[in-house]
């Protein structure tokens, strides 16, 4: 029971709107193989990112990708709250959709998706950070999800702003972690699918990259598709991967340039 | 307590016998250890069943209820899923320490089980559209914690839906769109799961060196850094993947994990589900003969 806040009624639904249910669901892809938005298969939404958001943390990062958009305070390193030796390093990694981000109302306490995406995070980054050179000291990464346009686009935004507020906040690492999603269908791959595409499809896949060192750390596949598919989403996830670690890079030189050029 | 930990020493000799092929205890890379798999041992449930692999041991008792519909699939019944592993299971599960693998193997497990690629015609489920359906509710214990326990649970999952019966219903139309419907309690009339034999099966890699390996015993499980689990169904086709671990994995190794998985899960759909249809089929001979059916006890799986 959450006994911090005035609680509402135990169960509320959103309303069904009447427009919404007579009109025809559009199509996903048209005959000149262009998407609802007038992307083509392979095209990710463009991409926002920007650093210096929160001014209080070591580093933060501020993404968004299409309607999507993301968070990302990091603070550290900092003393480890409980005492006691420890020769690494720990990540902690805190995700958490706004409540009003997604379509249905989010709880304001952490639910069991949120934990898991905390815990993905984590998974996601810990290859890359340097922590056997942090021993006794914690890497707090908070990010907060502002607006929801499909599950995991918004995973993936986390991963890239938190690999971005990671290196600016000045904490070594061994490589930047790019992370791409697509939504599977029967025979085709979508790269970095809306809320809409997601609904409807068979299936979504998100994967995290670390493009210099050529290592995947992170892949999360859901819903049912051929083995060849999925080869083939691996593939193009990588190569979106890449694409959007060029974005990180310049996003991080800007600001350097803000800072320097004073 | 603290978490298992494992001396460089013991380290170094696991990864160089997963390098020759020749485990600590004598396996390959890629065998299974001994398993044990035993369903409708619990009379309360409507379908039950318990594995145990190697030593690690794990119960799923199923019960079917009558609950509303979602509003967002008014047509179809649904599934919850919950897995906890008993304090008692290992060392550091006591108090709040197991939350966080409880959460994690409920939701691989709801990601598996949950949605089209399950494979279950929840269609069937439906009782009166719009209102009524059966929810079925997957509970898995784990009570003692030797390694793989992902594999163990989703294959003791499968055998106990396999063994689940969901009573018949009647529908009675009062006219004016109301509905009023009753549940038989005959207990020969209750109907297995729509859609079983399609459920999907998981095969957990786990990195240790350059090399991969199924089903690692604790300490094997503490020198892997990336795990790669893998949902195949009896057709060959990729129900979900996932990875674990906070290591990294080369683009084209994971390919080949991936390749790997989906083909060793044929085999292993085929001998289990034949195995569970060949134990129904005495389990139901005896029946109808009257003769009484020997279960094999609790600790008859204890090697």
């Amino acid at each position: 029971m959450d006994r911090k806040r005035v609680n509402g009624p135990e169960l509320s639904v959103p309303p069904i709107f009447k427009k919404s249910m007579d009109v025809e669901p559009t199509v996903l892809v048209n005959q000149n193989k262009k998407r609802a938005d007038q992307r083509g298969l392979d095209d990710i939404r463009p991409i926002y990112l920007k650093t210096g958001l929160v001014t209080q943390a070591n580093g933060s990062a501020y993404i968004e990708i299409g309607n999507t958009k993301a968070v990302c305070a990091v603070y550290g390193p900092r003393q480890l709250k409980k005492a006691g030796f420890s020769r690494n390093g720990t990540l902690n990694c805190e995700f958490k959709f706004s409540t009003f981000s997604c379509t249905k109302r989010r709880n304001n306490m952490r639910d069991p998706q949120e934990k898991e995406f905390s815990q993905i995070l984590v998974q996601a980054l810990a290859p890359a950070v340097r922590l056997e050179l942090l021993p006794k000291s914690a890497i707090d990464v908070y990010v907060n999800i502002l607006e929801n346009d499909g599950t995991s686009s918004c995973l993936s935004a986390a991963i890239i702003a938190s690999s971005v507020a990671l290196a600016d906040a000045g904490i070594e690492m061994w490589d930047q972690v790019t992370a791409c999603s697509a939504v599977l269908s029967e025979d085709q791959v979508l790269m970095d699918g809306t809320e809409d595409e997601e609904k409807r499809q068979t299936g979504a896949i998100i994967l995290s990259y670390m493009p210099s060192l050529n290592e995947v750390t992170h892949i999360l596949q859901s819903g049912k598709s051929e083995t060849a598919l999925t080869t083939q989403a691996v593939e193009q996830c990588i190569d979106g991967c890449s694409k959007i670690s060029s974005v990180m890079a310049t996003a991080l030189l800007q600001s350097l340039d803000k800072s320097s050029g004073l | 307590m603290p978490i298992p930990v494992i001396s460089p020493a013991e380290k170094s000799y696991i990864e160089q016998g997963v390098e020759t092929d020749c485990r600590a205890d004598g396996r390959g890379r890629l065998e299974y250890r001994h398993l044990v798999l035993e369903t409708g041992l619990l009379s309360q449930a409507s379908g039950s069943a318990r594995c145990r692999l190697g030593n690690s041991d794990v119960l799923v008792g199923i019960k079917v209820e009558i609950g509303e519909i979602e509003q967002d699939q008014p047509n179809q019944g649904r599934i919850s899923c919950n897995v906890e592993c008993s304090p008692s299971a290992s060392q550091q599960f006591e108090g709040r320490g197991a939350d966080d693998l409880n959460n994690t193997l409920t939701l691989a497990l709801e990601r598996l089980l949950s949605g089209p690629q399950s494979g279950l015609d929840l269609d069937k489920l439906c009782i009166i559209p719009g209102q009524q359906c059966w929810v079925i509710h997957i509970d898995a214990m784990v009570m003692d914690c030797a390694g793989n326990l992902f594999d163990c649970i989703v294959m003791t999952t499968r055998a106990a839906l396999f063994n689940t019966r969901i009573p018949k219903t009647e529908i009675q139309d009062l006219g004016d769109g109301e509905f009023e419907f009753e549940v038989m309690d005959d207990v020969e009339d209750a109907e297995a799961i729509a859609g079983w034999e399609n459920l999907p099966m998981s095969v957990t890699l786990y990195k240790i060196g350059e090399r991969y390996i199924l089903d690692p015993t604790i300490l094997e499980e503490l020198c892997s850094q990336v795990t790669l689990t893998v949902g195949v169904n009896k057709t060959g086709q990729v129900c979900g993947v996932q990875k674990g671990g906070s290591g990294s994995v080369d683009p084209s190794l994971l390919t080949e994990m991936i390749q790997t998985a989906t083909t060793l899960a044929g085999p292993l759909i085929q001998q289990l589900d034949a195995k569970l249809a060949e134990e129904e089929k005495n389990v139901l001979d005896k029946r109808r003969k009257g003769e009484p059916v020997q279960k094999l006890g609790f600790f008859a799986a204890v090697i």
